[in-house]
């Protein structure tokens, strides 16, 4: 309730702020499709995962 | 929904919730007019399109790991009488400070210890460390008084015949002590009351000696120093993003970041990055009007739980830093959980603490965009501090009449300087991260597709910094 009417009240604070949002919000919705078209295209080139660990270094 | 959708929609929302949290100020900084030829917001929007940009150059440019193995070379060695030149140079400044903060006017301005630590100390020793390599090392005063206790319980055989080993150093603890003191230097830098008052601060300065030589003693100076003492640790890590490298008693260079591939991951390092950038980021955020709104509903909250107004300040305060620095983990956290869907082959664990050093350049961006105006400005206000250090009318160096010139940079070559700093930080910090996946990952294309997490991470902080100096600069 409270955090409800502070986030109202204070609303011409943060509505300004979207504005830097945006471009955050771009880059994370472009890297997810991305991401998914990357893992699509790469299951139909790869083929089966080979065997054992394939890491050149390790954490 | 699938898990991957729930989690990368779930990132969405966390990143979005985050970035609605309201613009603030830079907390020290003066900001005055500034004349700018396209709105602040859309700085933002450049600084967003550079990274990207830089991230597709380093896609096609960067095809194989260049900082994870870099060859320094000895330029020239440093006499071992100037090491204990430097260190005694430390342990009186350092002594006279403490002498100032208790024989000294307690007016804020008037002495000479405030001014030292929250703009010297805290401030301009990263920018020294970046610059010059760790130089405080070599004035380091608790490192000083180690090294010279050791040696002399060494000298008289005061530790017995068979000498006394220090304890291993536990590896849980890692940085731990590290992130826990500068998260407490922080906390009394923004949120304590009595903070620009010189006697406490000259008590708090002396209780922090009195830990670190308690843990030198248990831990040994070296594996303290390195772990423990907090500001070491601090400036040491800015200091890794130096081209310059100070060890051995000697002097080498190395390519420009080529220190912070080396960090090693112990526990607590992630904490201690996050708490750099977050109270970084809580200094601006707490000078903003948001927060300004917010913080009186806070205190009335905890003033109904019994505490006086000054105290229910600073727990509101302390509830704001320890969300900021949550905050701050949290889009870490994202990042690495986003690198761990291309081949799930290392654990978030593992790639949390390999991508770490990552996050030193944005620290310093985040120190530099914040504080330079404080830098420029206050800093300015050393030499009368020198001349009258304990603010009792003498002048011993002629320099009492000096004042500030506010004039020498303008608040919009400021405000250039700190999107500048936020860039070039994020730009460094995304190389990094480049180059160690492709150590970490066997395919490029691999390596390229877990960065495309750390873009969205670091556009989030530089978005999130440019939001903070904005609002400052509309205060």
């Amino acid at each position: 309730m409270i955090a409800s009417a502070l986030i109202v009240a204070h609303a011409g604070h943060w509505l300004a702020g979207l504005l830097y949002l945006a471009p955050v919000l771009i880059v994370v919705g472009a890297l997810v499709f991305q991401s998914w078209k990357d893992r699509r295209l790469g299951e139909d080139e790869d083929g089966p995962e080979p065997d054992g660990d394939t890491h050149r270094a390790s954490t | 929904m699938t898990p991957k959708r729930r989690r990368a929609l779930s990132a969405l929302c966390a990143v979005g919730l985050a970035l609605s949290a309201p613009a603030t100020a830079s907390a020290h900084g003066l900001v005055g007019k500034q004349d700018l030829p396209i709105p602040r917001w859309l700085f933002a929007w450049a600084a967003a399109v550079v990274l990207v940009a830089s991230f597709v150059g380093l896609a096609v440019l960067w095809a194989t790991p260049r900082l994870q193995e870099v060859a320094e070379r000895r330029r020239l060695d440093v006499p071992r009488v100037l090491e204990v030149l430097s260190g005694t140079v430390g342990v009186a400044f350092f002594a006279y400070c403490i002498y100032a903060g208790f024989a000294g006017t307690q007016a804020a301005t008037a002495n000479l210890l405030p001014t030292v630590i929250f703009v010297f100390f805290w401030v301009v020793v990263p920018f020294a460390g970046v610059v010059f390599g760790d130089v405080f090392r070599a004035v380091n005063p608790w490192l000083a008084i180690g090294k010279a206790t050791g040696w002399l319980v060494k000298r008289t055989g005061a530790a017995g015949a068979d000498g006394a080993e220090p304890l291993a150093y536990p590896t849980w603890l890692g940085r731990w002590p590290a992130a826990i003191g500068i998260l407490i230097f922080a906390w009394v830098e923004l949120v304590y009351a009595d903070r620009d008052d010189p006697s406490q601060l000259a008590t708090m300065a002396l209780a922090y000696t009195a830990v670190q030589l308690i843990g030198m003693s248990l831990y040994g100076v070296a594996q303290w120093s390195t772990r423990g003492d907090a500001f070491g640790v601090y400036f040491g890590l800015f200091a890794r993003i130096s081209p310059l490298h100070w060890r051995d008693r000697a002097l080498f260079t190395r390519p420009l970041l080529g220190g912070a591939p080396r960090l090693t991951p112990v526990p607590g390092t992630v904490a201690l990055l996050c708490i750099m950038i977050g109270t970084t980021s809580f200094d601006g955020f707490s000078q903003g009007k948001t927060w300004s709104s917010i913080v009186p509903h806070l205190q009335d909250f905890f003033g109904s739980l019994g505490f006086n107004a000054e105290h229910a300040l600073e727990w509101a305060g302390t509830v704001g830093i320890v969300v900021m620095c949550c905050f701050i983990g949290l889009l870490y956290r994202l990042g690495v959980m986003g690198m761990h869907t291309v081949g799930r082959r290392l654990s978030t664990r593992a790639l949390s603490g390999a991508f770490v050093h990552t996050l030193i350049p944005i620290a310093f961006a985040y120190v530099l965009a914040h504080y330079f105006s404080l830098v420029a400005y206050n800093g300015q206000s050393i030499l009368p501090l020198l001349s009258d250090p304990l603010g009792n009318g003498k002048d011993y160096f002629g320099w009492s009449d000096v004042t500030i010139n506010y004039t020498w940079i303008s608040a919009t070559g400021i405000w250039y300087v700190q999107v500048g700093a936020l860039v070039l930080g994020h730009v460094a910090g995304l190389a990094l991260a480049h180059d160690r996946a492709l150590a970490l990952f066997e395919r490029a294309r691999d390596a390229t597709r877990s960065q495309y997490w750390m873009l969205a991470v670091m556009v989030a902080f530089t978005s999130l910094g440019l939001w903070l100096l904005s609002a400052a600069a509309q205060q």
